[in-house]
């Protein structure tokens, strides 16, 4: 897993509450260099909300989060985008009326004193899809005419302007066809081959054990589960995911992470 | 074809437009008997529709935030009547009056940008308020009395550049404009050349460049000879010197800086634009700020050409500078469209309006006709949309369509192989 320094994220003691909803409570997470943490758990399980307090989308009501053992916070999106944090959003964030390169670049564009730099945001575009292996056609070509498929490649290009060291997935391949979703988990793969640490949010379990190095499960708004994913059982998971006995058996009475195989 | 594309380049759907255009003045040219095309009524189209294109460039970025704007006639009211009285009552010079106009339109703006961007109520409803509520305010200002403006203010509104100089047989002026726009345009198109050879490594071959300033060079010098040729005094008119200025700088607005691509990220995906950290309410704050400021422009080059106010100022403006925007190919939902287009879209507008006078149609059968214009050429555009085909220019020009795309493939470098991990 080459896991050689102490973690790139760490997320403490985190919870969340919306009015009388616990969405989060006392969570932990961890998340390296070279390494892929897929966060699993049934709808509600705070999967999402977790993923927006790293992306700077909604603040915890208590915890600590630690980027390469430092303590920060992470109030904006803006705040995230300089920790070096990148988002994908679970319904993608991109504008079918521009370009590709503009959607890379959305929001942070290159500009000189007047004009934006578009053949140098044009030329870094290519370069990022190149690294990723991506099939779209042109980096020219305007979104609205490309596949759910090569969008999902945009938005992920997206986390690769600036210098990211975490890239958060919200439910990638949700949406997608066979092909596409190969094409997605490649992608993700390439992420993590140059050195980023992903957080991947899926639903999809034949996705997750494909691609991911763990595998956090969260019920209702709790760890309830932490396993290696090439030593993880189908059985396993989907009993900490569901809550059925024999994860309940393993969880610790306060609810903090207990790794299901050591 | 291909030669014809790589000739003019980007985007076909203007061309084809402008193509539309060219159509249209040759019809009138040809039913007026060549009083179309002579000096003196292409000075009377530009005097006479510069504002309503001015106001189109500003109604522009309105559409395009997917927003519209429906009180920059009774803004200009307002701003007319106060240069008016200010410099007639108040004692105020031309100039100072000039720039309290523009102060009263950019604050008018700003009222109606705060409503939209910070209080959340739609454009839509926003502006109609503005209509009636400024409408009133310029006839509570006005007492619905006629006020005369200087003669520098009619100079804006219908002046003509000075003669000097030589007799080159055109006014020198003109002529001077004429052969300055021929050089920017050659410098320009040379340094793009340039951009784009270092960016891709390839670039449109020289002969078609050639080939473009040729047929370039062709246009504007017939437009110097056409609007320079008039009787002595008149040139290319000041309304449009001031609408050349406003398009180069809007469309550069729109198509090179920052600020321009976030009021098309704003229009093609609110929610998207905002997570990506653009400052939406800004974006929405300062296109209605514009578009009154425009219609402040548009107002003092009105008073200018009517050399006075009056009460019904400005009534039905916005409606010509809607429409002109979609016949220009803007979408009513919003993300899409051009200056240039918005421009030509203005330009139809004005020239069938122009021909249809100097025909002879009446102003009814004028104004149906101008009404089933914009309702077919937005159907038309809206269908083909939804068929997945070019618009309706592009539809003249469809080979040429396959042709862009594939070229669009071509033009990539080979990537590296796909090394699977």
């Amino acid at each position: 897993m080459g896991v050689a320094q102490g973690p790139l994220l760490t997320m403490h003691g985190i919870s969340k509450r919306f009015g009388a909803v616990e969405a989060l409570t006392d969570v932990d997470l961890e998340v390296h260099a070279h390494e892929v943490v897929a966060l699993i758990g049934d709808n509600a399980a705070g999967k999402s909300t977790l993923a927006k307090i790293v992306a700077g989308a909604l603040t915890p009501d208590s915890g600590l989060i630690e980027i390469n053992g430092e303590a920060v916070t992470i109030p904006t999106p803006a705040a995230a985008y300089n920790l070096g944090i990148a988002t994908v959003f679970q319904d993608f964030a991109l504008c079918e009326n521009l370009d590709v390169t503009a959607n890379l670049f959305l929001g942070r564009e290159m500009h000189g004193a007047l004009r934006r730099s578009d053949e140098e945001m044009e030329r870094i575009t290519r370069e990022v899809l190149d690294r990723l292996a991506s099939r779209i056609p042109s980096a020219r070509t305007p979104l609205g005419s490309l596949s759910a498929g090569q969008r999902q490649s945009v938005a992920i290009a997206r986390t690769l302007i600036g210098s990211p060291r975490i890239v958060v997935l919200d439910e990638p391949t949700a949406s997608l066809s066979v092909g596409q979703t190969a094409e997605v988990l490649t992608h993700i793969e390439r992420l993590r081959e140059m050195g980023l640490g992903i957080i991947l949010i899926s639903h999809n379990m034949t996705d997750v054990r494909a691609v991911s190095d763990r595998i956090e499960v969260l019920r209702l708004g709790r760890n309830n589960g932490s396993f290696v994913t090439q030593h993880a059982s189908y059985e396993e998971i989907i009993a900490a995911i569901t809550g059925a006995p024999r994860a309940d058996a393993l969880r610790h009475p306060t609810g903090a992470t207990l790794s299901a195989v050591s | 074809m291909k030669a014809i594309r790589q000739i003019f380049g980007g985007n076909l759907r203007q061309y084809g437009m402008s193509f539309a255009l060219i159509l249209l003045l040759i019809f009138f040219q040809w039913r007026t008997h060549g009083i179309m095309l002579t000096a003196t009524n292409a000075q009377n189209i530009l005097n006479g529709y510069s504002y309503v294109l001015i106001l189109a460039i500003g109604m522009l970025f309105v559409i395009i935030t997917g927003q519209i704007d429906l009180a920059p006639g009774s803004v200009a009211a307002v701003v007319g009547i106060c240069v008016a009285l200010s410099i007639k009552n108040w004692g105020f010079p031309w100039w100072a009056g000039v720039l309290f106009g523009l102060l009263v339109g950019i604050a008018i703006g700003a009222w109606q940008g705060a409503w939209l961007a910070f209080v959340g109520v739609p454009g839509f409803i926003t502006t109609l308020a503005g209509q009636m509520l400024f409408r009133g305010l310029d006839q509570y200002i006005g007492k619905a009395a006629s006020v005369p403006v200087p003669k520098e203010i009619r100079y804006i509104g219908n002046g003509y550049l000075p003669e000097w100089g030589p007799n080159t047989g055109l006014n020198n002026s003109t002529l001077l404009l004429g052969v300055l726009a021929l050089v920017a345009i050659v410098a320009l198109e040379i340094r793009r050349r340039a951009r784009t050879l270092k960016a891709h490594g390839t670039a449109v071959p020289l002969w078609a460049m050639v080939a473009r300033l040729a047929v370039m060079t062709v246009a504007l010098g017939y437009l110097t000879y056409l609007f320079g040729s008039g009787r002595y005094g008149t040139s290319f008119p000041v309304t449009g010197v001031i609408l050349v200025v406003l398009v180069l700088i809007y469309n550069f607005i729109a198509t090179r800086t920052t600020i321009g691509r976030g009021v098309y990220a704003v229009g093609g995906n609110r929610a998207a634009a905002a997570l990506t950290g653009i400052n939406t309410k800004k974006v929405y704050f300062l296109a209605m700020a514009n578009m009154s400021f425009l219609a402040a422009v548009a107002a003092i080059m009105y008073v200018g050409r009517s050399t006075a106010t009056g009460p019904s100022d400005g009534v039905g403006w916005e409606l010509d500078a809607i429409a002109a925007v979609f016949i220009g190919g803007a979408a009513v939902s919003g993300g899409v469209g051009t200056v240039i287009g918005s421009l030509i879209g203005g330009l139809v507008m004005a020239i069938l309006n122009n021909g249809m006078y100097l025909v002879g149609v009446g102003a009814d059968l004028s104004q149906m006709i101008r009404g089933l214009v914009l309702l077919v050429a937005v159907a038309f555009d809206l269908y083909n949309k939804t068929q997945g085909r070019p618009s309706i220019t592009g539809t003249l020009l469809r080979g040429l369509h396959i042709r862009e795309r594939g070229e669009a493939t071509g033009m990539e470098r080979p990537r590296a192989g796909v090394a699977q991990s």
